[in-house]
């Protein structure tokens, strides 16, 4: 276990390179991960936010670099131990990743089915907790992934990453492609489950009002490597790189910023 | 999944999970200790179920879960706990939780108004009736097919009719490329399968025909189901397969993706630009590669000829003549331009019923090769029938 200013650190990656083709993505890139928290990972497009969660995560093999998942480098593990480590955590893919021939109570049991041997019974009943906890109606129970909006089916993939109750929740882009409503109330819906599973929160997302909203730190990726990381009014008070500076002082940023609304609601009155 | 000292966790192993009852003074506890998370669940699913519900001997007994022994717990946890909870209030005892914290709190406040959500059942029908009811949807699903196809065909003749009132419609560079695909590329495995297919029959026949001493019959039997049936089946399956798929696969695509209805508000017809092309190329392109496959599987039977019964090739040529008809050829060849106008329809109708996902893409391809392939032998059939009335 890596400790670090008191907190554990669950995720480590330092020196991390990796190249697609000629086009170098990262050189150098460190990061830590602190258990418990809610961390935004933020950087324009193309500068591989998506692919360093597919690295740690252990679905792309970085060229250079160390990933320590729990304490643990991810390169030396055994399968059986590497297997025990995927168990403590989940992932939402972009548009929920379900199993599109499985209705999404089955797709909930999927990781249970595989990895631990309960009754059926129980398993009906922890995926129908599941389904209730994610904000899903009951109805949605027996329904296909073909047959959900958008946002539910990103309900129903985040209700299976919590199928094993895992220890950490990897999102990709979790608001993308949600009206603003359904957006605000999948940020509420992380915040509250972050907080009642105590998870921690790996986060990849443009949004900014989910930023401002839930995360407590964000990683700003950028010239190939973790260039600041920082809770999101430090970073917008204190922007010290052009891309942070365009970032979050932008007119979007200020819109989502609660110190601004503060501001703005204080001109009113 | 939460522990009791939130903060820093030190890498001590887990106590195992356990729990005792107890009845002390009026009341009965439940002391749980260890780690209640779902890797253990199982276990103790099934200890607690072997515990029985507490009866309360009169109403002033009350139920406790003591939960301060507890080092970890999830919501599989919690969801034990409260099912517990939850059998002891319905026989009588009123049940509070002790030595929880903040965070186990919520928790299992959650997970208990979780669990009150009412759950659908599913709809379960007989599976007769689910027979009976699926054949039913086969049949109406059949029917439909066949008014939609044949709505169909009457759109791509309208849409040809417009075409040659108005020639500037027509477009070539499209029509040749689907040339070449359809037609030019499918030559080297049409060729391959008919030669070897005529190779074969050749072979079986006389084998079959040597006890009759009738093996040079052979010849004909390989001339004429060459040039009547195997050319055009086998290359008309052949087509239906690569061809009718892709036209299927390229236009579903397109369908997916919104390409069509962009087409459609730039005022483009996707009839003139996507499915006239690809008919009317299978119509050119079939019938010269089913004559590409009717020479190379008499070719393969000349071949085999020369191999078992020792016919030399002017032999083999001079049968020929004496048995083949031109009219064998035709009745062959007639049916080509048909079987084309089957597949390409088939193939362009089943992209333009895409939905939007890809499985819809999946399930369409497959049913554009299996339709197509069904008509081109019902087709086939059809001829047959009719051929034989008028004595060909």
């Amino acid at each position: 276990m890596i400790v670090e200013d008191g907190r554990e650190v669950v995720i480590r990656v330092r020196g991390l390179a990796k190249s697609f083709g000629t086009h170098q993505i990262w050189d150098g890139l460190n990061l830590d991960v602190y258990r418990g928290e809610i961390l935004a990972i933020v950087g324009g497009s193309g500068q591989g936010k998506s692919v360093l969660m597919r690295v740690i995560t252990g679905l792309v093999m970085p060229d250079t670099g160390v990933v320590a998942l729990f304490g643990q480098d991810a390169q030396t593990l055994a399968p059986q131990a590497r297997l025990n480590i995927e168990k403590r955590w989940g992932i939402l893919f972009q548009d929920g990743a379900l199993f599109s021939s499985l209705t999404v109570l089955q797709n909930i049991q999927v990781p249970m089915r595989e990895h631990l041997d309960l009754p059926q019974s129980m398993m009906d009943d922890l995926a129908f907790l599941k389904l209730t906890m994610v904000g899903l109606p009951p109805e949605a129970a027996h329904k296909y992934p073909s047959e959900l909006s958008g946002g539910m089916r990103k309900r129903a993939g985040l209700a299976r990453a919590l199928a094993l109750d895992p220890e950490i929740v990897f999102l990709d882009e979790p608001t993308a492609g949600l009206d603003p409503i359904g957006a605000s109330e999948f940020d509420h819906l992380i915040r509250k489950l972050q907080q009642t599973l105590g998870l921690t929160v790996y986060m990849v997302t443009h949004d900014l009002d989910t930023i401002f909203t839930v995360c407590e730190r964000v990683a700003v990726l950028a010239d190939k490597k973790i260039v600041r990381t920082g809770s999101p009014t430090e970073l917008q008070s204190r922007p010290n790189h052009p891309w942070i500076k365009e970032y979050f002082c932008g007119e979007r940023a200020r819109a989502a910023s609660p110190t601004e609304q503060r501001r703005l609601i204080g001109n009113d009155a | 999944m939460l522990k009791r000292d939130h903060q820093l966790v030190l890498p001590t192993q887990a106590r195992a999970p356990g729990f005792r009852v107890e009845l002390r003074g009026t009341t009965f506890r439940l002391v749980a200790t260890g780690a209640w998370t779902v890797a253990e669940a199982a276990d103790l699913d099934k200890a607690l179920k072997r515990v029985r519900v507490p009866i309360p001997p009169t109403p002033d007994f009350t139920g406790e879960m003591d939960i301060a022994g507890i080092a970890e717990i999830d919501t599989a946890g919690a969801w034990l706990l409260q099912r517990t909870a939850n059998a002891w209030a319905k026989g009588g005892l009123r049940t509070r939780y002790r030595g929880a914290t903040e965070s186990f709190r919520i928790l299992i406040e959650e997970v208990h108004r979780r669990g009150q959500a009412e759950r659908p059942e599913i709809e379960r029908s007989h599976p007769l009736e689910k027979m009976i009811e699926d054949a039913g949807k086969a049949m109406t699903g059949a029917g439909r097919d066949a008014v939609q196809l044949t709505e169909f065909l009457g759109e791509v003749t309208a849409a040809f009719w417009r075409m040659l009132k108005q020639p500037w419609r027509f477009r070539p560079i499209s029509f040749f490329h689907h040339l070449d695909h359809a037609g030019l590329r499918a030559v080297p495995i049409i060729a391959l399968i008919c030669f070897l297919i005529g190779a074969v029959v050749m072979q079986q026949g006389v084998v079959q025909l040597r006890p009759f001493g009738a093996e040079p019959f052979a010849v004909n039997m390989v001339a004429i189901l060459a040039l009547r049936e195997v050319g055009i089946l086998l290359t008309a399956i052949m087509v239906a397969g690569r061809s009718g798929s892709a036209f299927t696969a390229e236009i579903g695509s397109m369908k997916m993706r919104e390409e069509i209805d962009a087409m459609r508000t730039l005022g483009i017809d996707p009839m003139d630009t996507l499915v006239l092309p690809r008919v009317l190329a299978l119509v050119v392109a079939l019938p010269l590669l089913t004559f590409l496959g009717d020479i190379m599987g008499l070719a393969g039977g000349g071949v085999m000829a020369f191999g078992v019964l020792g016919l030399d090739f002017s032999t083999y040529i001079d049968k020929l003549h004496e048995t083949v008809d031109f009219q064998h050829f035709l009745a062959g060849m007639i049916k080509a331009p048909f079987a084309a106008i089957i597949i390409a329809l088939v193939g362009c109708l089943e992209g333009l019923k895409v939905e939007g996902s890809a499985e819809s893409l999946g399930t369409h391809v497959t049913s554009a090769v299996v339709k197509a392939i069904f008509l081109v032998i019902v087709l086939d059939a059809v001829f047959a029938i009719f051929l034989s009335g008028i004595g060909v």
